[in-house]
């Protein structure tokens, strides 16, 4: 074999282990949120949240909503060094907390009641306090209180991997609102995610901690 | 895939990866260089086989415990033995809040990959748990600077302006939410710009003085002094990287975590130890460590270790004696002077027996032990009148006395020497001081540290009966009384020739020379320092032992000695 022969598989091989290692960022089929496999779902994979017609719109904004909401009042994070103020969770962090506070059965959508509760893994319960704080607004302010927080509005940072990925500044790609929810880090969808399927559906690389250091400036 | 495009492909990817690293590099270089990326990237030896991720190692965004700072270790409970010294005034309890979790690694007990968001713990190269060293504070924290005390304004007070109040903490050194002092307070596990996680850098002991307000520490040598180490023996500062004892400050002495002496936190445990780090002649200028070997007479700071006590009263009841007990070590500075720098801003006992916060006479630092304390030897002379109270000895309304504590009451001593006159006043430390020091006409350090003359006298002094009068018998008295002016025939007592010459009899036979308490003796029988030694000088064949003065230049003796009975003799 010769050398550029030899040279060029290399390449490849490097390319497609690179491929293969980032590249999970993809669509919702065979996610972890892809429930077509689950007997309840009848093959469909959207049902659980989604509705095209007569949708829930009790939380403003919610997307076509399907699911039961949970009516759950949640114990917040708190800390004696946290400058944000944090309320209930609201917009997506709440859709999320349909299923993931472990109140409402993860079938329960289109007004009937189901009885699959989610996995004790995945469930966060209504007790927040051991979680990252969500819902509150995160701007240049919180930056320059905390001291160790990157500025949302000149930070950047880049989602997802592999072809699937998006470059801003951190209110661009990671907040909604100005504020901190469950999809600053996750995408529910896994159209901007890192890693493979069970390690959490997350936006940025968790390896050298970057999700954390996206904004923490530490 | 032609080579052209595989070659645009791999600079790509090349160049993306290296952007990548640059980027993550300046953003975030404080925490990833740091001994604290426990993560395979890492910088120290214990780090992760394989794992990439790093705050992991403390922190998780889901099912932390504590919840903040979403902690993602197990709590290390267990019991721990808390700092506690007899002059603190808060009691360091269990470690709480912020350092709880600084113990989930650094008390060695858990392992470091062991966290709470994996079931099986994190492999680690290099050890399992903290190893040994200084990082591992063990669950024994009695040698390491008490953390989770309530930090109050009374906690401050108590210390007597000693301790800054706690408004005063609002830079880079806090306190927790519960006003409590914590290893955060010094200590910023994300930061190592200052080396060992330190929030302010401690070069002449910032930090440490950011609470810690000495007294008299602002003139003191100590934390003046540019003297370095001449890097012979063993090095003074082995915890720290500065380079002089101004630079050191606080830490020339102390260390805040495994302290040698717990209490106070001391270097070493054996307190002269603290001291001798620099004062053996490789920093300070002077080898005090020398003047307690090898001599006749010292001081003997070496016989204990862990008697002396910071909160001790001022009156020593468990004699001992320890550099600290004459020396304040944040006071302490060069200067000579009638009570010199270095008994600056020490505590003492005044004439009066009352103890005082600093002395202003250097008879007060004696006064500690060689005056009202229990337990002191019986005199060196069997006497007449036994007194081994120094301050009863000195006391100005006393019959005669060397003039120690005030003007003396004889206003006729033709032998003196000048500048002495009968209203000076002289110092412990005319008589007993080094023997090799400047007052002898050496060049060793000044002080009673050590002398060739017991009790630590600065020159010869020979009690022995029948010596031979000479210049260096008794050159203690020389030193002041003229030899030659009293020796001849004549003169206030014009028998010192017969008695000290002739018949070899010892100044110290007749004199006492600390002075005659006036509760035992009186202005007739015992001024002119008369206290007779009883092995020498006995009763006459009347069984009479006494002085008795008869005015000026006048008196007479009634006693039996060396075989001539005075019954009486006259002059």
């Amino acid at each position: 074999m010769k050398l550029t022969q030899l040279l060029s598989k290399a390449v490849v091989g490097a390319i497609m282990l690179i491929v293969t290692q980032l590249a999970c960022a993809g669509t919702i089929t065979g996610s972890a949120h892809d429930f077509s496999t689950s007997a309840w779902s009848g093959g469909r994979i959207c049902v659980a949240c989604h509705t095209p017609h007569k949708a829930d719109t009790t939380i403003s904004d919610a997307p076509l909503w399907n699911h039961t909401n949970s009516t759950a009042i949640y114990t917040l994070y708190s800390s004696p060094t946290l400058n944000a103020t944090v309320a209930q969770p609201g917009g997506g962090s709440k859709l999320c907390l349909s299923c993931h506070d472990g109140t409402v059965a993860v079938n329960s959508f289109g007004g009937v009641a189901g009885t699959t509760m989610i996995s004790a893994e995945n469930k966060l319960g209504t007790n927040l306090k051991g979680s990252h704080p969500v819902g509150f607004t995160y701007d240049k302010a919180l930056a320059t209180a905390d001291g160790s927080l990157h500025d949302p509005t000149t930070k950047t940072v880049t989602i997802g991997s592999g072809t699937q990925t998006r470059t801003g500044t951190l209110n661009a790609m990671l907040l909604y609102g100005g504020k901190m929810e469950c999809d600053s880090c996750h995408d529910v969808h896994n159209t901007f995610t890192v890693g493979a399927k069970g390690t959490g559906l997350v936006k940025v690389d968790p390896s050298g901690s970057k999700i954390c250091l996206a904004c923490h400036n530490k | 895939m032609s080579a052209r495009v595989l070659k645009k492909l791999l600079a790509g990817v090349l160049l993306g990866l290296l952007l990548g690293l640059l980027c993550q590099n300046v953003a975030i270089a404080g925490l990833l260089t740091s001994k604290h990326n426990l993560s395979v990237s890492g910088p120290g030896t214990l780090k992760a086989a394989s794992e990439t991720q790093v705050c992991l190692f403390c922190h998780t965004p889901h099912n932390a415990s504590p919840s903040a700072p979403l902690w993602n270790r197990r709590n290390p409970g267990g019991s721990y033995v808390p700092y506690a010294s007899s002059t603190a005034r808060a009691l360091a309890g269990q470690p709480t809040g912020a350092s709880l979790v600084c113990l989930s690694c650094h008390d060695g007990t858990i392992a470091l990959g062991d966290v709470l968001s994996r079931t099986t713990p994190i492999t680690m190269g290099g050890g399992t748990a903290m190893p040994a060293g200084a990082s591992n504070l063990g669950t024994d924290l009695s040698d390491d600077h008490p953390v989770s005390i309530n930090y109050t304004p009374a906690l401050a007070a108590a210390h007597g302006g000693e301790l800054a109040d706690p408004s005063t903490l609002t830079g880079k050194v806090k306190l927790d939410a519960n006003g409590q002092m914590q290893c955060t307070a010094c200590h910023d596990p994300h930061d190592d710009k200052n080396a060992k996680f330190l929030v302010v850098a401690n070069t002449a002991s910032a930090l440490c003085q950011t609470c810690h307000l000495k007294n008299y520490w602002s003139s003191s040598s100590h934390r003046l002094s540019s003297a370095t180490w001449n890097g012979v023996g063993s090095n003074p500062w082995p915890h720290t990287t500065a380079t002089t004892v101004a630079d050191n400050a606080c830490e020339s002495c102390h260390r805040p975590h495994s302290a040698g002496g717990k209490q106070w936190l001391l270097n070493y445990g054996i307190e002269e130890s603290n001291c001798y780090s620099c004062h053996n002649g490789n920093v300070a200028k002077k080898n005090l460590q020398a003047e307690f070997t090898g001599k006749a007479s010292v001081h003997p700071v070496a016989i204990t270790t862990g008697v002396h006590d910071a909160a001790e009263p001022g009156v020593v009841q468990n004699r001992h004696v320890e550099c600290v007990d004459c020396h304040n070590p944040h006071a302490a500075v060069s200067a000579s002077g009638a009570l010199p720098g270095a008994l600056a801003g020490v505590r003492g006992i005044t004439a009066g027996g009352t103890e005082i916060k600093q002395v202003s006479a250097e008879y007060q630092v004696c006064y500690r032990c060689h005056a009202d304390s229990n337990g002191k030897p019986t005199g060196r002379t069997t006497r007449q009148i036994v007194q081994n109270n120094t301050r009863m000895e000195f006391d100005t309304l006393n019959p005669s006395f060397h003039p120690v504590a005030g003007v003396g009451k004889n206003s006729n001593v033709p032998s003196l020497i000048a500048p002495w006159t009968t209203s000076s006043v002289m110092k412990c430390g005319d008589c007993h001081n080094n023997s090799a020091g400047p007052g002898a006409g050496g060049v060793g350090p000044k002080g009673p540290h050590g002398s060739n003359w017991a009790p630590l006298l600065e020159r010869q002094y020979v009690t022995t009966d029948k010596t031979s009068e000479s210049a260096a018998n008794y050159a203690l008295c020389y030193k002041c009384h003229n030899r030659s002016g009293f020796l001849k025939d004549g003169g206030a007592f014009s028998d010192h020739k017969k008695h000290v010459v002739e018949e070899k009899t010892p100044c110290n036979v007749c004199h006492d020379p600390h002075g005659v308490s006036s509760t035992q003796g009186n202005a007739t029988n015992n001024s002119k320092l008369i206290n007779f030694d009883t092995t020498v000088v006995k009763p006459n064949k009347s069984g009479i032992l006494r002085f008795d003065s008869l005015g000026t230049n006048k008196g007479r003796c009634y006693l039996s000695c060396h075989g001539s009975n005075h019954n009486p003799f006259s002059y």
